[in-house]
């Protein structure tokens, strides 16, 4: 066992220096000013302490994460807890971080993680509620916990301007109601409500959501494709990644394609996006959904 | 004679004609299917689109048409495997087909998405004809005997379901696909499925028209099957094999929908359908009108938002029940009794050295998981410092997987005494999934409910199905098979209302998607001591009531005889064996199957006495589960996989092995 000396100094904790010995694939903490290590445990978290310039030593389901959440870009030396719902306590408590940061979702973890590091819990999404104030009140508590408040006010207004902005390049696609969707299969979907991120940006964004109806936790348990037949004007926005079968039988399926908004070109496959995000999600998907929904406007 | 001549008067002297029973039910389906043409019917022509039109042609009229086709399908696949495998129990589900088809297609999704692309079908079929060809052969030396080739096929199933729901956990957007995979929809955009099944239900009939003669024959046994000059064999395997295309074909198109194939041959034979004849055609009518009238209700129970019940789990909430109601009726008598010609089982030669010894595997491997584990620079034995920092975390988790593991073994052996059944166990009879049904009911009523209560009615729902199984076990003076299909039945009732409250994909969803899979991973030095503690305050009165044990497989006579309380003794211990359970399952699911292996491969290492018995299946259990919590977190460190699935990987295969092997068994 290798101590690093300079861990010594900084982390008097006997228990926490010798984690540190452990974890050989730390970045050597830089002396006094050294800004506090953190752990993500909530996905929407990670994006916006990174969005923040935060890089945090510890985060859930990182192979996973850049594949469906694609952006920001998670750097190699964050190291991967495994899965959110079971992270690996051992793992962390090694990397011994000095704050870890979770989602109302994750509260049934708090005893657990209580006993590595401070835990802070923001809650983005619950039912009922429009998630989009949430996030920016996440983002800035997260700067305020994290000594970062003057970038995290700068990247919420950023934000908010870049809705702004891209809400006026939309101006003349507005009018028809939109179905955000995700697709189970080639027959099954779940629609993204007002509770959503998507159906808020949506909102937002001056478009109308096409789902009025209820959803549990932001998304409707899977519905048949038919549902998508009772708005007949709307355009259907789909998320990524799309399942394996679809490719082949979506093109093949009747209903689908007697849609109007399959008939009439209104239809267009955004790329992955993080379906519980935080800002940097909500951006995304302004800026995806934009692109798409403009395009349709001019073709 | 006189039993047969009995069962007989019971069906025919039912209230109702069957015919005139399933009339009824195929006219309220019809009804059902009617209303809801009716809803959808395009009222002004002109009104906007043609869409009501599109969506009465393409999604109303496809997906009634599916359910009547993917039932008969079901049916007719059922009836085919129970006749070649001379088993009243077999059945796409209960061989491991549909669970093995579910796994190849959902590999194929995650590994070869083109597969998936091009060929749905042929991924399922090779999924599904691989399982039934492991079982088979797992239980070819025991000359395929029915239960032990519907245990075989439950391991293989199970497993096969975990490793699914490993892949999609470790691997996707796992609750979506969760929620789909979890019960069969019907949901219809176009005739494609409708085709391809009809396609399957032709081909599969003019077969099984084709085979009469075989299948008649291979009905019997085996050396009249021979002097009949059967290629045995061959034929039976082409039997398999054209049921197993056909079921798969149903779980490639809709998903998994149980119990249909299981239900429907049974329900044909009670509704008085005598020859082979007579069966292949009422199987697959049967199986056409209990999905077709399932999907009715499941889609009445539909709201805007999605459909509440998948109607993959609503046959089961209601073939379920009317399963069990018929049970009692249901003759079994085509099939030896398994219990006959069983030896008197081996004894130990040294009974304490081998509890010593097990007691010392034990110890071993708690030390083992408690030192030896993956960190971010690979393999390391702790020591010094570093081992009391981490023993913090390791620890409780042992100690929780432990007495998990043991509390199971000891509910094992109490419910395989009391039934006198060795292949009863909180598993097999739907204990455990029991318990999932309490805790749903508990958490529909308040999401919040506190852990207390979540456990009262994790308790209540295995207590109410222990009870509900013994009764009707005794009302009917269960054999084996009996009970097992019971248990069967009762199994997918309850994890079909887990199933429906989990696709509502709200808030008590994750919480019962976590109970399920299992997992040591929340657990404290509290949580251990406490387990510990119910562990030994509940165990250690079995030791001393050791007699009961001893006593009642030998029947209620007996016992009385004996001088025993027998009513309430059995509460006793069935209460007992339900808090065992319910507190197991909080820790390590309900499906881990430990309760069903740890007391038989105590019995087979030789231990036939109570005390013994207790002592060494709660030291196998505890292994067995110290074992597989401890592989859970090393096999895709630092990814922690469901407990459950390393512990019927584990324990299963040797099970089975032994049945294969012929090892003698004993009530």
């Amino acid at each position: 066992m290798i101590f690093l000396p300079r861990a010594m100094v900084h982390l008097p904790n006997r228990r926490q220096a010798l984690a540190l010995g452990l974890a050989a694939a730390l970045p050597p903490i830089v002396a006094r000013a050294a800004p506090l290590r953190v752990a993500a445990i909530d996905w929407g978290m990670l994006e916006t302490l990174l969005a923040l310039g935060i890089e945090p030593v510890a985060a859930t389901e990182l192979i996973q994460f850049r594949k469906i959440a694609v952006e920001p870009i998670v750097p190699r030396s964050v190291t991967d807890l495994g899965l959110r719902g079971t992270p690996n306590y051992e793992l962390l408590r090694t990397v011994a971080p000095d704050l870890i940061v979770i989602s109302n979702f994750y509260e049934y973890q708090r005893p657990m993680l209580e006993r590595i590091a401070p835990v802070l819990a923001q809650a983005v999404y619950a039912p009922g509620v429009p998630p989009y104030p949430l996030a920016e009140a996440a983002a800035l508590a997260l700067g305020e916990r994290l000594a970062r408040l003057a970038e995290a006010k700068r990247y919420v207004d950023e934000t908010s301007v870049e809705i702004t902005r891209l809400r006026a390049a939309l101006t003349a696609a507005s009018g028809r109601p939109v179905f955000v969707i995700s697709l189970g299969d080639s027959r099954h979907f779940r629609a993204f409500g007002r509770d959503s991120m998507f159906g808020d940006v949506l909102q937002r964004l001056g478009m109308k959501n096409a789902w009025i109806d209820e959803t549990d936790y932001s998304a409707a348990a899977p519905v048949g494709l038919e549902a998508l037949a009772r708005v007949p004007d709307a355009s259907i926005l789909v998320v990524s990644p799309l399942p394996a079968d679809v490719g082949r039988s979506l093109p093949a399926n009747a209903l689908w394609n007697a849609l109007p908004a399959v008939r009439e070109g209104r239809v267009a496959v955004l790329e992955p996006i993080n379906h519980f995000g935080g800002l940097p999600s909500a951006r995304r998907f302004a800026r995806l959904a934009t692109v798409a929904l403009a395009g349709q406007a001019h073709g | 004679m006189a039993d047969r001549a009995m069962t007989e008067r019971a069906v025919t002297g039912h209230a109702l004609p069957p015919i005139v029973l399933w009339g009824l039910s195929a006219g309220v389906a019809a009804l059902l299917f009617t209303w809801r043409v009716g809803m959808q019917w395009p009222t002004a022509p002109g009104d906007g689109v043609d869409l009501d039109r599109i969506i009465l042609f393409y999604s109303t009229l496809p997906r009634a048409a599916v359910a009547v086709l993917a039932g008969a399908v079901l049916g007719l696949s059922g009836l085919l495997l129970q006749r070649v495998l001379r088993n009243p129990l077999a059945e796409p589900s209960t061989l491991g087909i549909s669970a093995g088809a579910q796994l190849a297609m959902t590999a194929a999704s995650v590994y070869a998405p083109f597969l998936m692309e091009r060929s749905q079908g042929p991924v399922a079929f090779a999924g599904g004809i691989a399982a039934v060809l492991l079982v088979l052969s797992l239980t070819w030396r025991r000359g395929l005997e029915p239960v032990s080739v519907v245990l075989a096929g439950m391991m293989v199933a199970l497993t096969a379901s975990s490793i699914s729901a490993a892949l999609i956990l470790a691997n996707g957007d796992y609750l979506f696909s969760l929620f789909i995979w979890g019960g069969g929809s019907l949901v219809q955009q176009d005739w494609g499925p409708a085709i391809a099944l009809a396609v399957r239900l032709a081909v599969g009939a003019v077969a099984a028209l084709l085979l009469l003669r075989p299948l008649t024959i291979l009905g019997l046994d085996d050396a009249s099957a021979r002097s009949l000059g059967i290629a045995r064999h061959s034929s039976r395997f082409l039997v398999i094999a054209l049921a197993v295309w056909m079921a798969t074909g149903v779980v490639a198109e809709v998903g998994v929908i149980g119990f249909v194939g299981l239900a429907a041959p049974a329900l044909a034979t009670l509704s008085g359908a005598r020859t082979l004849r007579q069966r292949l055609l009422a199987a697959p009518l049967i199986g056409a009108i209990l999905l077709w009238l399932t999907d009715g209700l499941a889609q009445l129970a539909a709201g805007t938002g999605g459909e509440r019940i998948p109607t993959g789990a609503g046959t089961a909430l209601l073939g379920g029940p009317v399963l069990l109601w018929l049970l009692p009726r249901l003759r079994m008598l085509e099939w030896p009794n398994l219990g006959t010609n069983s030896p008197s089982p081996r004894k130990a030669a040294r009974p304490r050295l081998i509890i010593l010894l097990l007691f010392l595997a034990v110890l071993f491997a708690a030390g083992v998981a408690l030192l030896l584990g993956r960190g971010p620079t690979g393999w390391s034995v702790a020591g010094g410092d570093m081992l009391l920092d981490l023993a913090a975390w390791r620890a409780p988790r042992i100690g929780v997987a432990a007495a998990a593991g043991a509390m199971l073994a000891v509910a094992g052996v109490v419910i395989q005494r009391i039934t006198g059944n060795p292949l009863a166990s909180p598993e097999v009879l739907g204990v455990g999934t029991g318990a999932g049904a309490g805790l749903t009911a508990v958490l529909t009523l308040s999401a919040a409910a506190a852990p207390v209560w979540q456990f009262a009615g994790s308790v209540l729902g295995s207590l109410a199905v222990l009870i509900a199984m013994l009764a009707i076990g005794a009302r009917a003076k269960f054999g084996a098979e009996r009970l097992l299909l019971a248990g069967v039945a009762m199994s997918a009732l309850c994890s079909a209302v887990t199933t429906a409250a989990i696709a509502m994909g709200n808030a008590q969803s994750y919480v019962l998607l976590r109970w399920l899979s299992g997992s040591t991973s929340q657990a404290t030095g509290v949580d251990a001591w406490l387990m510990i503690a119910c562990l030994v305050l509940l165990t250690l009165p079995l030791f001393l009531a050791a007699r009961w044990l001893d006593i009642l497989p030998l029947g209620e006579n007996t016992a009385r005889g004996l001088g025993l309380p027998v009513a309430k003794g059995r509460l006793t211990l069935i209460v007992l064996a339900a808090i065992l359970t319910a507190l197991a399952a909080m820790f390590v699911g309900p499906l881990s199957f430990v309760g069903l292996i740890a007391p038989h491969l105590a019995r087979l290492v030789g231990f036939a006495r109570a005390r013994a018995h207790l002592a060494s299946a709660v030291l196998i259990g505890a292994l067995l589960m110290i074992v597989s919590d401890w592989l859970s977190r090393m096999a895709a460190f630092p990814y922690e996989l469901p407990v459950g699935l390393f512990a019927s990987l584990l324990g299963g295969p040797y099970l089975v092995h032994l049945l294969a092997k012929g090892v003698p068994r004993h009530g």
